[in-house]
């Protein structure tokens, strides 16, 4: 199968049950993308597939053949600055221990691409799939309206476009 | 009663001292540090400490470059899984490893027998469902998990206990070989005479509260990978207690202390349960000594929502008695507590001796095992449950006084802590009340009827106390690099606290260097001194003095080194921005070109923490005030406002200490209205061990939070003026909301969560009772 991660082409077997996830972390080496749950309750598995966000750990890796994926990796390629939106989570303190923060990243990424300008509650409402423990959901809140009413549009699309 | 600390011996000489933590007070020896900074009071003129600066490792926790334990691999390391009871009490009649040895890809099993005795691991008799049993080591996760299916195990099963009920009543299973309860049940505390308090009273409220298993359900799972190397031991571990993981795996497996290495990087929060070595530890590093390769071994969700440690249930029969203006007379609760099979007595009864000036207050807590996976110290242990039957009752007789309830709160605010008649190093909690309520728009005058509207909308508030003072040992030291940068060496832990970021700004403030110039290096016994758990709400009290002490003891050398070079007297010399000044002069080195200077001559500087002062307490206080909404129709519940006001003596990082009350709030919402691990009484099995039946709270549960603090430094508590924060802000939540949803529908909710059927259930009540709440009568078993 053919998968391009974070704009990088890779040509690879994987087994029929093995997920997107398991792709990611154990092949690629990725292992921003996080396994909590195992059986998509909480989001922190969250990466983008051809635009989307899907939870990878109930993500077939052989049905993504052809696709392209984004994970927090792709949000600032080695070599680039952060993006607004990763540079709002540290200035917000939109991460405590951080697990949850890669998938927080892509779920708000995602969401920021499908609809530049949400109101609080449908910010609410979008991020309601990414569960976080330590409580850093106000802050995640301010972080993606900060970046929404900053206007400035999501530099890392062209990884996944 | 803790005995008193001796005045300061000189340098160098050891005293004794008490530290208290998470409520239990121990006495240890300590020596004097070689000197003692003076205390930074709220005069001292500090520019690092007390800034908001960004969390300094939140550029790896973004960019998915922090490593976790889960993250760790190791050339040819293999994957363990531990298969678990499926049954609550009984004993394997036959186990059959030989299938999952023969599966592909497994390298490795182990069960009864397998394993040495100081692990505790893979028994023949069960004890609880979720038990380890057997593990598998293979190439794979995957490999491993599949084998583990294929190992047949056989039980006899035996009669068992899931509740707190059936292990105490007559004909009572064994739950374990020694007693069902705890040996020094009831464990009674107690001032005053209730009978006396009882007579004074001009009203006596009595009511039962019940609170729920609460499961700690951080996102990243227990883990830990092991290697060896001939009889060295490494192990990468998910935990708040370096040390304390070394120690246990010595002991565990008979390897010497200093063969042992544990090291932790980052971790994706722990919240108490993560305070010791666990199953996973031993089985991976049992695993990697048999087979000579490292073994990596982390927990499925089910296995940490199953065998993780929680927060034990609690039933609290309160009996609260009080003059006509709200003076407390008597205050009296006994107490039922399930521990599950394991367990200490960090019970709920301690909170009502520490929090108001009552001068008639009785406590027995009654510990009982059951066969259910064991507790573990989960935020604010004990204190979260108590709050949520003190603060109610305390409520409930604010109604019946038809008082406001913060002024019956501010009626009994007592000037010494009163469980063992001590002066505090600080206490701002009346300001937490008063800044709290205006900042809220607290008023219980001229409420609107709410009938008419829907939803039904209700104020509630509830205070806390909890003792944060931290404590030695621990140990820090601070070295100057030749390019003019700084390390920061402890053997500390950062659960996802910010404590990277505090203790830099700390060595950063005491050597007047560049924060950028400061880097914070823990988590390594092996290459770092000592410091203990990052549990109690204590790190930053504990390890904070040490880091500064280490910092002003570099900055004195280096201002030795520097004061050749500058023709001047080291006393002659200040420091700020990473330059030494000579006062009044325009002569100025930076550090960079003292360093540079001296090559490789390293400065060096040592602290540790000293004595807490005698017989002082030290806490950290704070009041919550919540606003809700009602569904008449469907029960549910919503958090529409919350306030927290907070006294915790000085702050190092405002925007760190906001974002932990906002994590300990948002935990308080889940328990109040949604957490609950269900036990299936019948089969001894946890129903819910995942994280779609066990809710813990989404964004959308949550409402604008306003959290903050009050008061100052704390320059009694050490010589930071900080003390303790991550605790305190769960344990007023539950029964602040619990208030305020009274307050909606009028009748007192005396058990959590707040779920849709309970809150229902009440709104029947109302509609069929008058609004006022009919005082009920205390269930038989309770008294006075």
């Amino acid at each position: 199968m053919r998968l391009t991660v974070n704009g990088r082409v890779h040509e690879m077997d994987a087994a029929p049950a093995v997920t997107l996830l398991e792709l990611l972390r154990d092949r690629l080496s990725l292992t921003g993308t996080k396994l909590v749950c195992d059986r998509g309750e909480c989001g922190a598995c969250t990466v983008q597939l051809d635009g989307e966000i899907v939870y990878s750990c109930l993500t077939l890796a052989v049905a993504c053949d052809g696709a392209k994926v984004l994970t927090v990796e792709g949000l600032a390629p080695p070599g680039t600055e952060l993006s607004p939106l990763q540079r709002a989570f540290i200035e917000k303190d939109a991460a405590q221990c951080g697990f949850c923060t890669p998938g927080q990243l892509i779920a708000a990424h995602t969401l920021l691409a499908q609809n530049p300008h949400p109101t609080d509650d449908e910010i609410r409402a979008g991020m309601s799939g990414n569960l976080c423990r330590c409580g850093t959901y106000p802050k995640i809140l301010s972080a993606i309206r900060a970046v929404a009413d900053a206007g400035v549009p999501q530099p890392a699309d062209h990884h996944a476009a | 009663m803790p005995r008193k600390s001796k005045p300061p011996a000189k340098p160098g000489g050891f005293v004794q001292t008490t530290v208290e933590i998470e409520g239990r007070t121990e006495t240890r020896i300590v020596e004097m540090p070689a000197f003692e900074p003076a205390a930074w009071g709220d005069d001292a003129e500090l520019g690092i400490v007390g800034a908001r600066v960004p969390r300094m490792d939140a550029p790896e926790r973004v960019s998915g470059r922090a490593r976790y334990t889960a993250d760790i691999t190791r050339p040819g390391m293999l994957h363990a899984y531990i298969l678990r009871s499926t049954i609550p009490r009984g004993k394997i009649r036959s186990i059959d490893l030989a299938r999952a040895a023969a599966m592909p890809g497994v390298f490795d099993v182990m069960g009864p027998g397998d394993a040495p005795e100081g692990a505790r691991l893979f028994g023949r008799e069960i004890f609880y469902a979720g038990q380890p049993v057997a593990a598998v080591c293979a190439e794979t996760e995957r490999a491993a998990r599949n084998a583990a299916v294929a190992i047949a195990v056989e039980y006899d099963a035996l009669p068992f206990a899931a509740t707190f009920e059936d292990a105490t009543a007559k004909d009572a299973p064994r739950v374990r070989a020694k007693g069902n309860v705890m040996e020094i049940a009831p464990l009674v505390m107690s001032r005053g005479n209730i009978e006396a308090g009882l007579k004074a009273a001009d009203v006596v409220i009595r009511r039962e509260y019940r609170t729920p298993v609460q499961l700690h359900t951080a996102l990243e799972p227990h883990g830990a990978a092991a290697e060896w190397e001939g009889d060295r031991l490494t192990v990468w571990e998910s935990t708040q207690g370096i040390f304390r993981v070394r120690e246990n795996l010595a002991k565990a497996l008979g390897v010497p202390l200093s063969k042992v290495r544990v090291i932790k990087d980052y971790m994706g929060g722990g919240f108490g349960a993560k305070n010791s070595a666990g199953p996973h530890t031993y089985t991976a590093a049992l695993f990697a000594k048999r087979l000579g390769r490292p073994v990596r071994c982390i927990n499925d969700r089910e296995a940490e929502q199953t065998d993780s440690g929680n927060r034990p249930a609690s039933t609290q029969r309160v009996t609260i008695a009080a003059k006509k203006d709200g003076t407390l007379t008597a205050l009296f609760a006994s107490i039922d507590i399930p521990l599950g099979i394991t367990g200490y007595e960090g019970g709920p009864g301690q909170i009502y001796h520490e929090m108001y000036a009552c001068p008639n207050v009785r406590t027995e807590e009654t510990f009982a095992y059951v066969n259910a996976s064991g507790m573990a110290a989960f935020r604010g242990p004990g204190y979260v449950e108590g709050a949520f039957g003190l603060e109610s009752a305390m409520n409930a007789l604010a109604r019946e006084l038809k008082l406001d309830p913060i002024a019956l709160r501010v009626k009994n605010f007592t000037k010494r802590e009163p469980r063992q008649d001590r002066a505090y190093s600080g206490n701002n909690l009346l300001r937490c009340y008063s800044e709290g309520a205006e900042v809220f728009g607290w008023s219980t005058e001229n409420r609107k009827p709410t009938t008419e509207n829907r939803p039904l909308v209700g104020k509630g508030v509830a205070a806390q106390v909890w003792p944060t003072g931290g404590g030695p040992p621990a140990y820090a030291l601070v070295r100057l690099n030749p390019d003019g940068t700084i390390d920061v060496l402890s053997g500390t832990q950062d659960l996802g606290t910010g404590a990277r970021t505090v203790l830099s700004q700390l060595a950063a403030e005491a050597l007047g260097a560049r924060l950028s110039d400061v880097r914070a290096i823990i988590g390594d016994t092996e290459r770092l001194p000592y410091t203990g758990n990052s549990w109690g709400s204590m790190t930053t009290a504990s390890v904070g003095p040490a880091v500064r002490m280490a910092a002003e003891d570099a900055r004195n050398q280096l201002f030795e080194a520097a004061a050749a070079m500058l023709k001047a007297k080291p006393g002659d010399l200040e420091s700020r921005d990473s330059r030494i000044v000579v006062r009044d002069t325009d002569r100025s080195m930076t550090f960079g070109e003292v360093t540079k200077a001296l090559g490789n001559v390293m400065i060096m500087g040592k602290g540790s923490r000293g004595p807490n002062p005698a017989d002082t307490a030290i806490m950290t206080f704070g009041a919550q005030f919540a606003e809700v909404e009602v569904d008449r129709d469907t029960g549910v519940v919503r958090v529409t406002r919350f306030v927290a006001a907070h006294d915790a003596g000085r702050i190092i990082n405002p925007t760190l200490a906001e974002s932990q009350l906002e994590g300990g709030i948002i935990q308080g919402i889940g328990y109040a209205l949604f957490e609950e691990r269900v036990l299936d009484r019948s089969l001894g099995l946890v129903m819910n061990p995942n994280m779609h039946d066990y809710k813990i709270p989404t964004m959308a549960d949550i409402p604008p939070i306003d959290a903050f603090f009050v008061g100052g430094a704390d320059a009694v508590a050490n010589h930071t003026g900080a003390r303790g924060i991550a605790e305190p802000p769960i344990i007023p939540t539950a029964p602040a909301i619990a208030a305020a949803v009274c307050d909606a529908i009028g009748v007192e909710q005396l058990e959590i969560p707040l779920t849709p059927w309970r809150v229902l259930a009440a709104l029947r009540t109302a509609e069929r009772q008058s609004v006022t709440p009919s005082q009920r009568p205390g269930p038989p078993r309770h008294r006075p």
